[in-house]
């Protein structure tokens, strides 16, 4: 018997069925699920943070701290930190949303949100980065870094593992393995007592804290953002990219900017969760997106006027929202990497003046995107489909700093 | 001396995601998961299809993370192939993300998976500490990373191998009938020429004394090569290279080696070559070459396509181990 002729019969005996997986069949199985959006809002002037339900727009919870905060959830989103630079504090607020995952599906538990007893003091805290189950926390006046596990607030205990920073400077660190990648001041020139030295690059450093490699430079270092398993550091040259290396540690790559490009260079970054790359701003008046992995990393997007505030969409990863001064609200499809939607969302907030002068801020949440609008007490809730106006929620003073935690669990 | 004929190359594959804009005679067109499938359909396919690789020569699928360029080219896809049995991992979501409407085809379809290694070991110490769900007291040494069930690596069997193509030549088919003769005479050729590569695989390994047929590799990938050619392979890396290998389980693979006498240690092509030079060094055992198991090689590389990459590997083993 020919080789070939067992080798048919073998063939024609396999099912001629192939699966046919239908683009959805990978969502979770049917379980009873629940679901929570809470909105945490800080006012921009007064010391005050509210937690607001995304569903009912009810306040659930008004924490009076000690200065205007900037507002960051952790990466478990049970925890979001306000970050108060004039009042050399950082409180952390338990959200009361805790998810918990087991594979093929997660769970929802909804409580109480609370202020914690657990404080972060320190001069001026400026960046305050999540990662996995811990936070980096950023002081600019002082000369370190502290790195919490998130665990540890929620039970009420502070401890801490200091990053040396080497001088005060207004930088970030973040981690990555055992790693942590952090700001480089420039410590050879003199400055004022009230100015802070430039950032002229990132350093690698250990868990015990020594310096690995040599710094690499990112010249005015401002704007990180992790995707997948890489970080971006915005830079006047580039975007600096650090991938981890295993047991030689990460490795950085510069990615310079285009020499058609204009000249100006990205300070602010997010960074893609279902999908690996950065969007980042560059100048006033654009964006790029960024894919580190392609032969050309830069796409450059116009937008018609300047932009006041952007966000990703986590739930669905083609989406970016981009807010410009003339109030229009715009959609950008990271994958066609063009606009592709826009409608009016508020008045027009002109981008003259002080970078932190009361504009809206963008969170996402539930298919819908919270835009506050501290002109008029309000946050204002626009579907991200139709980019229409579904409602507003009264919130009073002058609503600025914003972000939504939340989502749908399964429930026991 | 095992057979290294090269077979002639056929037309390029595109690995970055998004499809050539020029005028084509490609009437499909197809991305494939990662570089070995990208093989498979080109054979059948011939000129009629045009790939699209998303994890391209050398890379780890276990480890990809797709990008917004990915999503795109499933987006304008008509057909996607992916291995399936949990190998790539970021394929749910990118589906999702691209909204493709394109068949979506898992090519193992129909062959008989291996249980995972790590199943397999955690199967046999639960049954030897006599209970079912207790692990107290054990170094499980797995701790923080997940496996399938199943071993995905099922094209390192060339019986598994046909079946990929016919599944393959099946889904062009379906989503092109006036090729489908094409396909099919494509295919059955295709296996044809992996029916000879087999027989000449069986008898290497023959070749090979029975007390030297234990060899190391960086990761589990070769545990259907194992089952149908009847090499033994060890590895200090799970199923996937996504976790890395803990201290307690090199230390323990050393002492196995050692206990075992393994013939032969091998890079792979994919993983970082330092764990594999540390265990050479521990055990006296010396690097016996560079084997391509979850990739092709590029184009000017050994293994630039899937018959040539069992050869070489096959090949190269069979050196190591006799000149050892």
């Amino acid at each position: 018997m020919r080789l070939s002729l067992t080798r048919n019969r073998l063939l024609a005996a396999v099912a001629a069925s192939l699966v046919f997986i239908a683009p959805g069949a990978f969502a979770d199985e049917d379980h009873e699920t629940k679901e929570a959006w809470r909105l945490f809002v800080a006012d921009h002037t007064n010391p005050v943070v509210r937690v607001i339900d995304f569903k009912d727009g009810k306040e659930l919870g008004r924490y009076d701290v000690k200065g205007y905060a900037s507002l960051t959830a952790s990466a478990s989103g049970q925890t979001v930190f306000a970050a108060q630079t004039e009042a050399d504090v950082i409180h952390a607020i338990r959200t009361g949303i805790n998810f918990s995952d087991h594979g093929e599906h997660r769970d929802l538990e909804v409580s109480e949100p609370a202020l914690l007893p657990v404080t972060f003091e320190g001069k001026r805290p400026g960046h305050v980065v999540p990662h996995d189950d811990h936070v980096v926390l950023f002081y600019d006046r002082a000369d370190k870094a502290e790195i919490v596990d998130e665990a540890d607030i929620l039970d009420g205990k502070v401890e801490k593992r200091i990053v040396d920073t080497i001088k005060p400077h207004h930088g970030v660190a973040v981690t990555m393995g055992r790693y942590v990648l952090v700001s480089a001041p420039n410590t050879e020139i003199e400055t004022k007592p009230d100015e802070l030295p430039p950032r002229i690059g990132l350093r690698v450093v250990d868990e015990k804290g020594e310096q690995v490699g040599e710094m690499a430079r990112c010249t005015d270092l401002h704007g990180e953002a992790t995707s997948a398993r890489l970080v971006a550091f915005g830079c006047k040259e580039g975007v600096l990219v650090a991938r981890p290396g295993g047991l030689d540690g990460p490795k950085l790559t510069m990615l310079p900017y285009p020499d058609d490009f204009p000249k100006t260079y990205t300070g602010t970054l997010l960074g893609g969760k279902a999908m690996q790359f950065f969007l980042g701003n560059y100048g006033d008046d654009k964006l790029v997106l960024i894919d580190a992995d392609a032969e050309q990393p830069y796409k450059l997007i116009e937008l018609p006027t300047r932009r006041v505030d952007f966000q990703l969409d986590p739930a669905e990863p083609r989406n970016a929202y981009i807010l410009t001064e003339d109030g229009d609200l715009h959609v950008l499809d990271v994958v066609k990497g063009a606009i592709v939607n826009k409608a009016k969302v508020t008045q027009p907030y002109s981008k003259d003046g002080h970078w932190r002068d009361p504009r809206p801020r963008l969170a996402v949440a539930d298919g819908q995107i919270a835009v506050t609008d501290p002109r008029h007490s309000l946050v204002r809730v626009v579907d991200a489909d139709t980019l229409k106006e579904t409602r507003t929620i009264a919130v009073e003073g002058q609503p600025f700093s914003i972000v939504a935690v939340g989502g749908s669990g399964a429930s026991h | 001396m095992f057979n290294t004929l090269r077979f002639a190359t056929y037309a390029s594959l595109l690995t970055l995601g998004g499809f050539a804009s020029s005028a084509s005679a490609a009437e499909l067109k197809v991305v494939a998961s990662f570089s070995i499938i990208a093989d498979f359909a080109k054979n059948v396919g011939g000129d009629r299809v045009e790939i699209s690789t998303l994890v391209g020569p050398d890379g780890d699928a276990h480890v990809y993370e797709p990008r917004p360029a990915d999503a795109a080219a499933l987006e304008g896809a008509d057909v996607v192939l992916v291995n399936g049995l949990q190998f790539e991992g970021f394929m749910s979501r990118l589906i999702e993300a691209s909204g493709t409407k394109a068949s979506v085809v898992e090519v193992t379809k129909g062959i008989e998976p291996l249980k995972s290694a790590e199943e397999e070991h955690e199967a046999v110490e639960k049954t030897e500490a006599g209970h079912d769900h207790e692990e107290a007291g054990h170094d499980h040494g797995h701790e923080g990373h997940h496996h399938g069930e199943f071993d995905p690596h099922a094209w390192q069997s060339i019986h598994n191998a046909e079946i990929y193509v016919k599944n393959i030549a099946d889904a062009f088919c379906e989503a092109d009938k006036a090729g489908c003769a094409t396909y099919t005479a494509n295919s059955e050729a295709y296996i044809a020429r992996l029916g000879k590569l087999e027989t000449e695989v069986k008898a290497a390994i023959e070749a090979i004394p029975a007390d030297k047929r234990t060899v190391i590799t960086s990761h589990d990938a070769f545990g259907y090569f194992e089952h149908e050619y009847g090499l033994r392979f060890i590895a200090p890396e799970g199923i996937s290279t996504e976790a890395e290998a803990s201290a307690a389980d090199v230390a323990k693979l050393i002492d196995q080696v050692k206990h075992d006498k393994a013939s032969a240690i091998f890079l792979e092509n994919i993983t970082n070559p330092r764990l594999i030079e540390q265990i050479s060094t521990e055990t006296g055992i010396r690097i016996g070459g560079t084997l391509y198991s979850d990739a092709l090689s590029g184009r000017e590389g050994p293994a630039s396509n899937y018959i040539d990459m069992f050869r070489y590997n096959v090949n190269t083993m069979q050196a190591a181990i006799l000149g050892s």
